[in-house]
């Protein structure tokens, strides 16, 4: 074949293959758009093998099959952005909210394909096909690449989207999928310590206990109820409330005391009156208990003037005295002769060379995880 | 010649996530681990060898985490790297050329062209692709003494709610250290130096002997530490913690003087995936197109100014003597003035990430080298030990319980714990829950079930790894961190729930347990 004419038939197969690119992701949204719905990704990965969407930066579409992929992939990302656009099949069981910390950052993101399915847990694990807000993230995506393949790939989604309008959802490309649950259906208060000054805690009340509570108290106990975080320290043996709100499910709070024992319970207490709540709160759960960092060197001993040591061959243990212990050192001042280091506090000030032992809660800002997948670290060098 | 007064021991912390996409070429995260290999590992192990070969005594420790350990032992990853070595000597072959009219710039071409073209020596025909075996040759040999990590780094005051799931992070991971080097580890990094009390008991379990914290761990502990962290402590359990020594840390680390901020040091920024013409580069920058580093980087660190000069190889040398010279004098003058305050000779623990030698900072393993020569033939007051030898020289030890804390941003959880990465935690207990409960209900799995069983616990090890919690704190490649998360909580679910249906997909656990292959000898039960 001369070469211009293969020049210019390459060209056709260009234009001819973008032009089929535009139809294939326009039947693929036109296939994705009315199903809006979740499926169980139990169901089709049975079916055939599972392949996962990857997300490691943008690729090359060399096939529709990709191309699907990545309307998934990028639909994954925009669904977060769109989180507010619940897709609900249902939607008298449409709701759930969620809220992040003091800011109330309300999240919304809850998708329910049905009554009984939405008290199933496996909501955990769903193939999402729905639209995807913004189909194409692509940058330098190779389209043209697209060869024959893509043909009997386009035959194959257009007999899919016969078939989807009509009926059920048609196992699309299978695609390994999965998203975090907004929920797992169990009554839960756990807490964690962020550092010696703030509380982590996150709740979830299963739809049983909902159901219960209602029963109880009546449909409209949530409404004349509002969540409250009862702090305890344990240790100190006092307890404060933090105000939460039906918005959130987890909460950052501060505490005053380090090296501490707290636990977090969450009640409601009525905001109006209520006949059947007898007391000013109704107790739903409690957490985890959790001991708050210390904060500060303690220049404690174990009991006045004794220190323990070990003995880690023979696990041999005996008690000190200190003031002996620090005696053999024979610190002793060069001018006067008497013992300059009479316990820890000394000794610390001369081990570390400073004046005021409280310097060292300001060095503890060393980098950590420098491992290269962190490419914060050597900026700090330049 | 100086009395030795005292220790100083170098503990190199060398870890990666567990990055491993049979399914596709286009991660551009599987690069960590060849840029470590090429940039660290290989030349922490030439500078080892030199020193041997010259007779030099030194001591050192590494600890290598079990999904380090799973990668450098994968075939595919070998070839993978083999592959992106001879991607690389390719390029400096063109660069060979491309600079031929700058003798300057010619003679660092050719420094790669030649740097290269030994890795793949070395790794394809010297260490016949096994790292590994490479570094157990030092421990061997007695300069190196290697240390176990938690099973994937899972950060323990995030997942002790459950201690069932930091029990199995310990058991894997010293069970891992026995499958590789044919003995018990004694030591242990814990994930991120994250200590909880709660976890002593099982690091006892498991015959750890020693663990490293952070400067607060041992100053915060109760009662206070008589001697601060110059002297390992030992728990009511009976765990050794040895505390980092914070003036070497500064001195390395420090943003303002730290000593890879040196002006004659590589610039790691200034990369020719960047700087080149972008059709001559395409080939050896990602698939997509995307400008990454390549690994052949022209420039030094010059100053703080956007101008750049080309790197000096000799220069970057004559600093990394000056600053082994530097860290030698402190390092002996702060002996000298801990020395008689305590009753055992006194130990500067210096921790470090292992990458931080020859990733970021690319004259980090030639300094080490020449510290340790120093340290050998000049005249200092003081030896390298490893933490188990100063452990049995002396025994004696305060008995104190360590402070909760962490070596990340403030010393305790907020780098693994904050407003951009929380909403993972609950997923992570209840995973650890569901995993605890599984293994429970099937004590004695047989075949598939025990199959999937053990996926399981793979997929939830791998779901724990404090490395995503850390990439979405700090902003880059977030979108892979969250999906791994999202992965990893995925797959278990969906077995979690078949295995309890008795439905396992069989289709569906082959191709995850390919995917997911790290820990093949893993057991479920280590939840019971």
């Amino acid at each position: 074949m001369p070469r211009k004419t293969k020049e210019i038939n390459e060209e056709k197969n260009v234009k001819k293959q973008s032009k089929l690119n535009e139809k294939i992701s326009a039947l693929i949204q036109n296939v994705l758009e009315p199903i809006e719905k979740v499926v169980d990704a139990e169901k089709p990965s049975k079916k055939s093998k599972t392949k996962s969407a990857s997300t490691s930066s943008t690729k090359s579409t060399k096939t529709t099959k990709k191309a699907t992929k990545k309307v998934l992939e990028s639909e994954e990302k925009a669904e977060e952005k769109i989180s507010k656009k619940t897709v609900t099949k249902n939607p008298e069981k449409e709701k759930s909210t969620t809220g992040k910390n003091k800011k109330e950052k309300a999240t919304t993101k809850k998708v329910t394909k049905g009554k009984e399915k939405a008290n199933k847990e496996d909501k955990d694990e769903k193939a999402t096909i729905k639209k995807a807000s913004k189909v194409t993230k692509s940058t330098n995506t190779k389209t043209t690449k697209s060869k024959t393949t893509s043909k009997s790939e386009s035959t194959r989604t257009s007999t899919a989207k016969s078939k989807t309008n009509s009926t059920e959802v048609a196992a699309p490309t299978i695609v390994e999928y999965y998203d975090l649950p907004y929920k797992y259906n169990q009554t839960v208060v756990k807490v964690l310590y962020q550092n010696p000054t703030t509380l982590f805690v996150y709740w979830e009340i299963s739809d049983s206990d909902i159901e219960n509570y209602k029963r109880t108290y009546g449909e409209n106990f949530f409404e004349t109820t509002r969540p409250v975080l009862v702090v305890y320290n344990d240790t100190m043996n006092y307890h404060f409330e933090v105000d939460i709100n039906d918005f959130a499910n987890s909460w950052y709070f501060n505490i005053h005391d380090s090296k501490c024992d707290y636990r977090v319970e969450l009640i409601r207490r009525p905001v109006f009156y209520n006949e059947k709540i007898k007391s000013d709160y109704v107790y739903i759960s409690s957490s985890n208990k959790i001991e708050s960092p210390n904060d500060r060197i303690l220049f404690s001993t174990d009991e006045p003037y004794t220190v323990y040591f070990r003995n880690t061959k023979n696990n041999h243990q005996r008690k000190i005295n200190l003031p002996k212990l620090l005696e053999q050192l024979n610190l002793k001042s060069k001018e006067f002769g008497f013992p300059i280091v009479r316990n820890v506090y000394d000794l610390y000030k001369y081990v570390y060379q400073i004046e005021d032992t409280g310097e060292f809660s300001v060095s503890f800002t060393n980098p950590s995880s420098g491992n290269p997948s962190s490419h914060s670290l050597s900026s700090r060098f330049i | 010649m100086q009395q030795k007064k005292g220790y100083v021991s170098f503990v190199l912390h060398a870890h990666l996530p567990f990055i491993h996409h049979p399914e596709s070429d286009d991660y551009l995260e599987e690069s960590w681990l060849y840029e470590a290999i090429s940039e660290t590992y290989i030349p922490l192990l030439t500078n080892f060898q030199k020193l041997v070969d010259e007779g030099v005594g030194f001591r050192i420790t590494m600890s290598m985490t079990p999904p380090l350990l799973s990668m450098l032992d994968n075939k595919l990853l070998q070839k993978k790297y083999i592959h992106y070595l001879e991607q690389l000597i390719e390029l400096s072959e063109k660069e060979l050329v491309r600079t031929a009219s700058d003798a300057r710039l010619n003679e660092l071409s050719k420094y790669y062209y030649d740097r290269y073209s030994n890795d793949l020596h070395l790794f394809r025909d010297v260490y016949k692709c096994n790292l590994i075996e490479q570094f157990k040759h030092f421990q061997d040999l007695g300069v190196l003494e290697i240390i176990t990590c938690g099973a994937t780094h899972g950060y323990f005051p995030i997942l002790y709610v459950n201690e069932k799931t930091i029990r199995a992070q310990i058991a894997v991971g010293v069970q891992t250290y026995e499958r590789y080097f044919g003995r018990k580890p004694r030591g242990i990094w814990l994930p991120e130096c994250g200590y909880v009390p709660e976890a002593d008991k099982y690091l006892k379990e498991f015959g750890i002997d020693y663990i490293i914290t952070e400067s607060h761990g041992i100053l915060y502990a109760n009662p206070t530490p008589i001697y601060g962290t110059v002297a390992p402590i030992v728990s009511p359990e009976g765990v050794i913690a040895f505390g980092r020594d914070m003036e070497s840390s500064r001195q390395v680390w420090s943003s303002i003087n730290g000593y890879p901020g040196d002006f004659n040091y590589r610039e790691w920024y200034r990369d020719i995936g960047y700087d080149v013409d972008y059709d001559y580069i395409k080939p050896y920058i990602a698939h997509n197109g995307v400008r990454v580093p390549t690994g052949i980087k022209y420039y030094r660190i010059t100053g703080k100014t956007e101008f750049k000069d080309y790197y000096n190889l000799q220069w970057a040398k004559d600093s990394a003597e000056k600053h082994a010279g530097h860290f030698l004098d402190s390092r002996t003058a702060q002996i000298n003035g801990l020395a008689p305050y305590t009753n055992n000779p006194p130990i500067v623990l210096c921790p470090y990430d292992a990458e931080l030698y020859g990733h970021w900072w690319y004259e980090g393993p030639y300094w080490l080298y020449i510290l340790f020569k120093k340290i050998y033939y000049d005249d200092c007051n003081f030896e390298l030990i490893t933490p188990s030898e100063y452990i049995d020289k002396y025994p004696d030890m305060q008995v104190c319980s360590p402070c909760r804390s962490s070596w990340g941003a403030n010393g305790y959880s907020e780098v693994w714990l904050n407003q951009s990465n929380d909403y993972a935690h609950k997923h992570l207990h209840v995973a650890g829950d569901r995993m605890v409960e599984l293994a429970n209900l099937y004590p004695m799995a047989e075949g598939i079930k025990k199959e999937a069983l053990n996926q399981c616990a793979r997929e939830l090890l791998l779901a724990q790894s404090s490395d995503w919690l850390f990439i979405i704190t700090n902003g880059t490649m977030v979108d892979y961190a969250k999906k791994r998360i999202k992965d990893h909580i995925g797959r278990f679910t969906k077995l979690y729930n078949q295995i309890k249906e008795d439905n396992i997909d069989l289709a569906f656990l082959k191709d995850i347990e390919e995917k997911d292959c790290v820990f093949p000898d893993i057991d479920y039960r280590i939840y019971i």
